[in-house]
């Protein structure tokens, strides 16, 4: 027999398992952490956009996961992602002090450094170690910078890496050392060209850190998904369009 | 009689041929010249003659031809003799043979990771690997490191340097896979030995002492028992030196990456913990794991393991035991680069696990180490081992970083690198290189003239590198199919045990366990071959009454055995 109690009853079991739909989708929605580096990843009023932002959007249209992408510094965003469940953080260097405390997805960086130098002066590099009578222009927190320094090299800190650009064209540095991509993008803003680097001399891989109650399965199926993109020459494309090999 | 046309096409054709020889030799010509230039005043001392040295920097220059003006990419570890590669071998390489080599100095650590990010990716990061041959369990199994065995008979075979005479290598063994394939070429070796100073124990007090406390000779341990004696004397009996608090034993034991290196660089084997076998133990190694025919079945002793049995307890105990009671107070908080200045500050008398890569920061002549005519007041010598170690195991560890390639790279890239990994051990150039790294890889620059001479300022690493010393203290085997996955266990297992957490039974429990469900995992990965396959669990008592690893426990102490410092070396020649 339907009565009022029977529809009463339908009801409730509509809104029970669509309010137990909602909790479930919020619980898969894994929060990924990140922090403003142009051009991986920026806030444009409300959008993001960056090689970093493409590449997630890519990776996760390949699972039956759902994100959401928030900016916050890096180190509030590693010690959340540490501490709570269901969070990641990109990109991070993956370093053996770091291993044991996250689940990794990696790389879903490959940043390649260059050593530039004023387009009106050839300085030939033929090894790293070429560039020992030089200043070298890097920035504050800077891993290549540090890379460099315990090298011995003569490393010339700016605050702010765009810094280095005036720097470099006004000779008061000999070399600047940046990120391939970032350089690129940096001399388009700020219409200087120093043209292609005098050496490539150092490769990154940088990964997303995911806190450690990540389920296996989830890792894997992100894993996988991670490999398929560049197996299937995704990554290469989406690097170029950045202007840069992988 | 030929038509006047002819004349003139062969006028023609002659003129061409006498441009393109001018061109060639114009190109050759600058690039004689800088062998010609390398060889007088880098090159030397050398094991050939200046004219050899020449032949095999043509042969260099020729072959390269097909690759001149690429730009090659490879990544070492940053030691002495990788950054002497890159910032030297690797300039002249370009003058002499026109390809731009990039050679990288990164951490071990990176150096793996990428190697597995390009084996994963399938992207070409690099075109050639320096990498540990700690990792051929890891190579010959995943069907992406090239074999070269057959790339120097095959695609290879244009660009293999006649001269290369494998079998002066003295690593060889490391690199290759059960399945008789060569799959890295060795670049450096150094050794883990027993490092103690020599002028303390010549000393006619300290020995007089030493013999009425213990009832022998202070000398080189060869036993752990006498290692124990030696640390608890000089740290508990001497004291004190020139006014000065002197340590019996010196360590690290940090929560740190390089307290694993510390335990998985065979300590485990010096104990005992292994199977007699070399270069590493059959069926069981030195990282607790059976294998049976080329498949690992388990690293706890209920899966016929050993990373949990008696002997591998012992080595732990021993290692927290002598760390607490006879290391300065500081060493518990140290990882192994803070604690590699400690031996030259002229305040420890032995060290038991001693890396050789520090040879050279000890013979400083401004340290308190050093004779003020350069040669050292220490010594190097074959490391004790534990109770549970028998004649025909492995005595301890080497490390072998060899030249790795892999199948993603494209096939002349791999040819240009594999040029380069040559020039950097060719005999041209590794007799010097050996000189400034003291990382030796061949026999005959180990047996030259040059390295007598140098033995004396070297402290016994040359005495060292001509026994036979040199194939028993031997990198990881092949037993570890994934070294990069399970080298982390090491570190988070054993420092929760040195912390307290757990006791040492029950941490190594744990670790074992953590390995067979990796084991367990790997299993799954399609495509490996000799892939692990795991025993069923059974009782400890099962696997611990068989003869061989995983030994029973032994309860009797060994009395110390020590033997001067020529003795000691004698054993291995």
């Amino acid at each position: 027999m339907c009565g009022n109690n029977g529809r009463y009853g339908l009801l409730t079991s509509v809104l029970i398992i669509m309010s137990l739909t909602v909790t479930q989708l919020r619980a898969e929605t894994l929060q990924i952490l990140t922090y403003e580096e142009s051009p991986f990843a920026l806030r444009v009023g409300k959008t993001h956009k960056g090689l970093l932002v493409d590449m997630l959007k890519e990776l996760f249209s390949r699972t039956d996961l759902q994100y959401e992408l928030k900016f916050i510094p890096l180190k509030r965003a590693i010690i959340t992602t540490e501490r709570m469940p269901g969070h990641c953080v990109l990109p991070v260097g993956r370093s053996q002090e770091r291993e044991a405390s996250f689940h990794w997805i990696s790389p879903v960086l490959v940043s390649r450094y260059g050593l530039y130098s004023r387009d009106d002066v050839i300085i030939p590099l033929t090894t790293l170690s070429d560039a020992k009578p030089y200043t070298i222009g890097s920035f504050l927190g800077s891993g290549i910078g540090e890379y460099l320094t315990d090298l011995g090299f003569d490393v010339d800190l700016a605050s702010v890496s765009a810094q280095n650009l005036r720097k470099l064209k006004r000779s008061r540095i000999e070399l600047w050392a940046a990120e391939l991509i970032s350089a690129r993008e940096q001399m388009q803003k700020q219409a200087i060209n120093f043209g292609a680097p005098e050496l490539i001399f150092y490769t990154s891989l940088r990964a997303m850190a995911c806190n450690r109650e990540m389920s296996l399965e989830t890792t894997l199926k992100l894993e996988q998904a991670l490999t398929s993109m560049y197996l299937d020459g995704y990554m290469s494309e989406l690097y170029l369009e950045y202007g840069v090999e992988i | 009689m030929i038509h006047p046309n002819k004349h003139y096409l062969l006028f023609v054709l002659f003129i061409f041929l006498v441009f393109i020889s001018f061109t060639v030799t114009a190109e050759f010509k600058p690039k004689s010249n800088a062998a010609k230039h390398w060889v007088n005043n880098e090159f030397q001392p050398s094991t050939l003659t200046v004219d050899e040295q020449m032949q095999e920097m043509a042969w260099f220059t020729s072959a390269s031809q097909p690759f001149v003006g690429m730009k090659i990419r490879v990544v070492s570890e940053r030691i002495a003799t990788h950054w002497y590669e890159a910032s030297t071998l690797a300039k002249a390489f370009y003058e002499i043979t026109g390809i731009h080599v990039v050679h990288e100095l990164t951490g071990e650590d990176d150096v793996i990771k990428k190697l597995s990010a390009q084996i994963m990716t399938q992207q070409n990061l690099y075109d050639a690997y320096i990498n540990d041959s700690d990792l051929i369990g890891t190579h010959f199994r995943s069907n992406a490191v090239v074999s070269l065995s057959d790339f120097m008979k095959l695609e290879g075979e244009s660009v293999t340097l006649p001269t290369l005479d494998l079998q002066d290598f003295i690593g060889l063994k490391f690199t290759t896979g059960p399945d008789g394939h060569l799959y890295q070429l060795p670049d450096q070796q150094f050794a883990n030995l027993y490092w103690y100073r020599h002028d303390w124990f010549n000393r006619k007090d300290f020995q007089k002492r030493f013999r009425s406390r213990y009832g022998y000779e202070l000398g080189v341990p060869q036993n752990w028992q006498a290692y124990e004696d030696i640390a608890e004397f000089f740290s508990e009996d001497i004291k004190e030196i020139d006014g000065e608090r002197i340590y019996g034993h010196m360590d690290y034991a940090k929560t740190d990456p390089s307290l694993g290196w510390r335990m998985s660089d065979a300590w485990l084997s010096m104990a005992g913990v292994g199977d007699k076998g070399l270069p590493n133990g059959l069926p069981v190694d030195e990282w607790g794991i059976r294998v049976e025919g080329c498949h690992p079945v388990g690293a706890s002793v209920e899966r016929g393991g050993a990373l949990n049995g008696p002997a591998a307890v012992y080595a732990v105990d021993k290692f927290i035991y002598w760390l607490n009671r006879f290391a300065p107070e500081e060493s518990i908080h140290l990882n192994f680069t803070q604690a590699g200045e400690w031996p030259g500050k002229g305040l420890i008398a032995q060290q038991i696990f001693w890396y050789t890569a520090f040879v050279a920061d000890l013979t400083n002549p401004s340290l308190p180490v050093v004779n003020q005519d350069g040669t050292p007041k220490w010594r190097v010598a074959p490391s004790p081992v534990g109770k549970y170690w028998q004649a025909g195991m492995k005595s301890g560890y080497q490390d072998a970083g060899s030249w790795t390639l892999l199948k993603s790279t494209p096939l002349k890239r791999q040819q240009a690198a594999w040029l380069y990994a040559q020039f950097v051990v060719s005999k041209t150039v590794s007799l010097k290189k050996t000189l400034v790294g003291l990382t030796p890889i061949r026999r005959s620059d180990i047996e030259s003239e040059v390295m007598t001479q140098r033995a004396p300022y070297l402290g016994g690493l040359v005495e060292f590198y001509r026994s036979r010393g040199r194939d028993v203290w031997t990198p990881t085997g092949t037993n570890v199919p994934d070294y990069p996955g399970l080298a982390n266990y090491w570190w988070q297992y054993i420092s929760l045990i040195i912390e307290g957490k757990v006791t040492t039974q029950k941490g190594m429990d744990n670790f074992a366990a953590a390995v067979d469900e990796r084991l367990a995992l790997i299993a799954d990965n399609n495509g490996m071959s000799c892939e692990p396959k795991l025993n069923p669990k059974s009782t400890r008592e099962f696997w611990l009454e068989k003869t061989g690893s995983p030994k029973q426990k032994i309860l009797q102490q060994p009395k110390g055995r020590t033997l001067q410092y020529e003795e000691a070396i004698n054993v291995w020649q």
